[in-house]
C-alpha cells in the first residue's frame, strides 16, 4: 500500500530552484534514506511533505488524502511526525512533561495530563528514564535529539519524517539511534519513514531503498549497493557534476 | 517491541511528590498565613481597606501571568479588561433607557462576559490564520488597543463621561445584611475570590490544557508540528485572562467609586507588568505577592517621603529586578508545575 506519493513537486525562493519536479513513492514496511550534499534540496522536500512549506506546483498525496494545501498541524492530526535538525524541544519543561505533550493530541496520557504507560515505555526506549525530572533544556544534544523523537513516536505516526537525526551524535549514539529506528519499523509501530543524512554509514545501517537528490533534482534511486556504485552519484559526491 | 498503537492500561504513574512541589506549597501556605493574621494583628482598618483593593490587583496581575508567564504572549495593554470591567459596570448601574440600569450583581456577570468577549473577539483577531502575531507583534496590537480604549473612554461623553470618567454610588453587599464595601468585610470578599481565582488558574496551569500552553510558550512551533490548534488554544486563555481582569477591574471600580480613561490605558497595563516582572513571571504565586508588595511600598513611601517616593521605588525595582532576573519566587519557576 502507498504511504506517500509526491508527484512532480517544485519548489522556488526567488529565482532558486530549491526542489525541481520531484516525484517520490514510499510504500508501507519502506524505510527511505534520503541522502544527497549540501543545498540538495532534501530539507526543502522533507519541509514540503510535512507542510511547513507549500509546493508551487505538483501533488503529495498521503494515503488516499491530498495534502498539498494542507498546513503543518493538519498534516500531524492525520499521521505524519517530523523530527528536526535541531532539536526542538521544550526546553523550560521536564523530560517527561514534553513526552506527554507528544502523547496529548492521540490522547495518550491520564485525565490530568499525568504520564501512562505508553509515555514510560517511550522513555526507556529513549533511554531517558533517568533523566526524566530534568528540565529538556539540561539535556546533551544527542539526549534533546532523542526526546524529540519519542514526542513525535507519541503521536502515533503513519509516516515518520527526520531531518539528520544523528546531528551532533556520536558514534555510538547514532548506532543507537540506528537500532531504534530499525525497531521500529520491524515492530510495525511506524508505517514508512524517510530519513534525510548525510552520515552514510548510518544510512546503511538503517535503509534498504536510498534517493539521492542533487541540486533540487533526483539523481538517483536504488539499494545502497546500487546508488554507490552508480558513475552520477560518484560524480556528484566527488564534485564533477555540473 | 510493542507497538506504540497499543495502548495498555493507561494507568497513572505519577510520580512521588518532587522538591518543586513541596517548595511552592510552603511558599503558598507562608503567604495565605500572612494574609488571614493581617486582619487578626492590626485594627487599622484603613490598611485592611487596602490590601482588599490589593487583591483585586493580584488578580489581575493573576491574569496577566497567566497569558505572559504561561503562554508567553506579552501583553501591553491588559488594562482595557481591567479598566473595561469598572467602565461596563459603571455604564450598566448608573444609565437610563431600555434595561438600564440593573443592580450591581446582574451588572457584574455581564461586565465579565462582555471583557470575555472582548478577549475573544481580539483572540481571533490576532492569534488566527497563517498571519498570527506573536512576539513583539502581539505585543504592538495590545498597547494600540489600551492607547485606543483611553482614547475612546476620553471622547465617550455622555456614555462614558469623557475625561472625568464615571462616578458610581453601588455599594458591595447585601442590602440590610451585610457589608462588603469596606475594611474587614471588603478584606473577606477579595480575599476569597483572590484564594478561589487562585486555585482555580493553578489547577488549569496543571491541566493537560495548561500543559500545552505551557508549550507554546517555550516552542511555539514544536506544538504546531505536534498537531495541536495552536490558535484555539491561546485563544481560550487569553479569554480566561480578559475575564479575570474584568472581574477584578469591575469590583475595584465599584469600591473606588469612579472609573477614568486612565483606568483602560498603558501606565496601568505597564504597571500590572511591574507586579508580575517583581513577583516572578510565570510563578503564580509571585505576581500575586508582586501586586500586594509594591503598591504598598508606594502606597507607603508616596506618605513618608513626600518628594522622592518615586525615586526610591525605581531604585528598589531596579535592584530587585537586576539581583533577581527571575523575580522574588523566580526559583519557582525553575521547579515542574506537575
Amino acid at each position: 500500500m502507498t504511504v506517500l506519493a509526491v508527484d512532480g513537486v517544485t519548489k522556488s525562493f526567488g529565482g532558486l530552484v530549491a526542489v525541481d519536479d520531484v516525484s517520490l513513492r514510499l510504500e508501507s514496511g519502506e524505510l527511505r534514506g534520503l541522502i544527497g550534499s549540501n543545498g540538495a534540496g532534501k530539507s526543502t522536500l522533507l519541509n514540503l511533505i510535512f507542510g511547513r512549506l507549500h509546493p508551487d506546483r505538483g501533488s503529495i498525496h498521503f494515503g488516499e488524502t491530498d495534502v498539498a494545501g494542507m498546513p503543518a498541524s493538519a498534516r500531524a492530526r492525520l499521521g505524519m511526525g517530523l523530527a528536526l535538525q535541531t532539536p526542538s524541544v521544550f526546553e523550560s519543561l521536564t523530560v517527561e512533561e514534553n513526552l506527554r505533550l507528544g502523547a496529548l493530541p492521540k490522547r495518550l496520557t491520564s485525565r490530568n495530563g499525568g504520564a501512562t504507560d505508553e509515555v514510560e515505555r517511550v522513555l526507556g526506549l529513549i533511554e531517558l528514564e533517568p533523566s526524566r525530572r530534568k528540565r529538556a533544556g539540561h539535556l546533551s544534544h544527542g539526549d534533546q535529539q532523542w526526546l524529540e523523537i519519542g514526542m513525535v513516536l507519541l503521536t502515533q505516526p503513519r509516516l515518520l519524517l527526520l531531518d539528520e537525526p544523528t546531528s551532533g551524535m556520536t558514534r555510538p549514539e547514532s548506532r543507537h539511534t540506528a537500532a531504534l529506528l530499525r525497531q521500529l519499523q520491524e515492530s510495525g509501530a511506524v508505517e514508512a519513514t524517510i530519513v534525510v543524512e548525510h552520515n552514510i554509514e548510518f544510512i546503511e545501517l538503517v535503509s534498504d531503498e536510498v534517493t539521492v537528490m542533487h541540486r533540487g533534482a533526483i539523481l538517483a534511486d536504488g539499494t545502497i549497493e546500487e546508488v554507490q556504485a552508480n558513475p552520477e552519484v560518484q560524480a556528484a559526491y566527488l564534485g564533477r557534476l555540473h | 517491541m510493542q507497538p506504540l498503537a497499543e495502548l495498555t492500561s493507561g494507568r497513572l504513574r505519577r510520580p512521588p511528590g518532587s522538591p518543586g512541589r513541596h517548595t511552592r506549597r510552603i511558599a503558598e501556605i507562608a503567604v495565605l498565613a500572612m494574609l488571614v493574621a493581617l486582619p487578626l494583628v492590626t485594627s487599622d482598618t484603613f490598611l485592611i481597606d487596602r490590601f482588599g483593593r490589593y487583591f483585586l490587583f493580584a488578580i489581575f496581575a493573576i491574569s496577566v501571568d497567566l497569558v505572559w508567564g504561561y503562554g508567553g504572549m506579552f501583553t501591553f495593554g491588559h488594562a482595557a479588561f481591567f479598566g473595561g470591567g469598572g467602565y461596563l459596570v459603571a455604564m450598566l448601574t448608573t444609565r437610563s433607557g431600555w434595561f438600564l440600569p440593573v443592580p450591581f450583581w446582574v451588572a457584574l456577570p455581564m461586565a465579565v462576559t462582555a471583557a470575555a468577549l472582548l478577549a475573544l473577539a481580539m483572540a481571533y483577531f490576532v492569534f488566527s490564520g497563517r498571519q498570527a502575531l506573536r512576539g513583539v507583534e502581539f505585543a504592538v496590537v495590545t498597547l494600540a488597543v489600551a492607547v485606543l480604549a483611553e482614547r475612546l473612554t476620553n471622547a465617550g461623553g455622555a456614555v462614558t463621561g469623557g475625561r472625568n470618567g464615571i462616578l458610581m454610588q453601588t455599594h458591595l453587599g447585601i442590602p440590610g445584611l451585610i457589608s462588603l464595601h469596606r475594611s474587614y468585610g471588603f478584606y473577606a470578599l477579595t480575599g476569597l475570590l483572590l484564594v478561589a481565582v487562585y486555585l482555580g488558574v493553578r489547577r488549569f496551569i496543571r491541566s493537560r490544557s495548561g500543559l500545552v500552553l505551557r508549550g507554546i510558550r517555550d516552542n511555539e512551533d514544536r506544538i504546531d508540528l505536534l498537531g495541536y490548534d495552536v490558535a484555539r488554544v491561546k485563544r481560550r486563555a487569553f479569554v480566561v485572562s480578559g475575564a479575570l481582569a474584568g472581574l477584578a477591574g469591575a469590583l475595584f471600580h465599584v469600591h473606588e467609586g469612579i472609573v477614568s480613561p486612565s483606568a483602560v490605558g498603558v501606565g496601568s497595563s505597564t504597571l500590572v507588568l511591574l507586579w508580575v516582572v517583581l513577583g516572578g513571571r510565570g510563578t503564580l504565586l509571585g505576581p500575586v505577592v508582586g501586586a500586594l508588595l509594591l503598591p504598598y511600598l508606594t502606597a507607603s513611601l508616596s506618605g513618608t517621603l513626600l518628594d522622592t517616593w518615586l525615586v526610591v521605588v525605581g531604585v528598589i525595582l531596579v535592584l530587585v529586578i537586576t539581583l533577581l532576573p527571575s523575580g522574588l519566587f523566580g526559583f519557582l519557576s525553575r521547579e515542574s508545575e506537575q
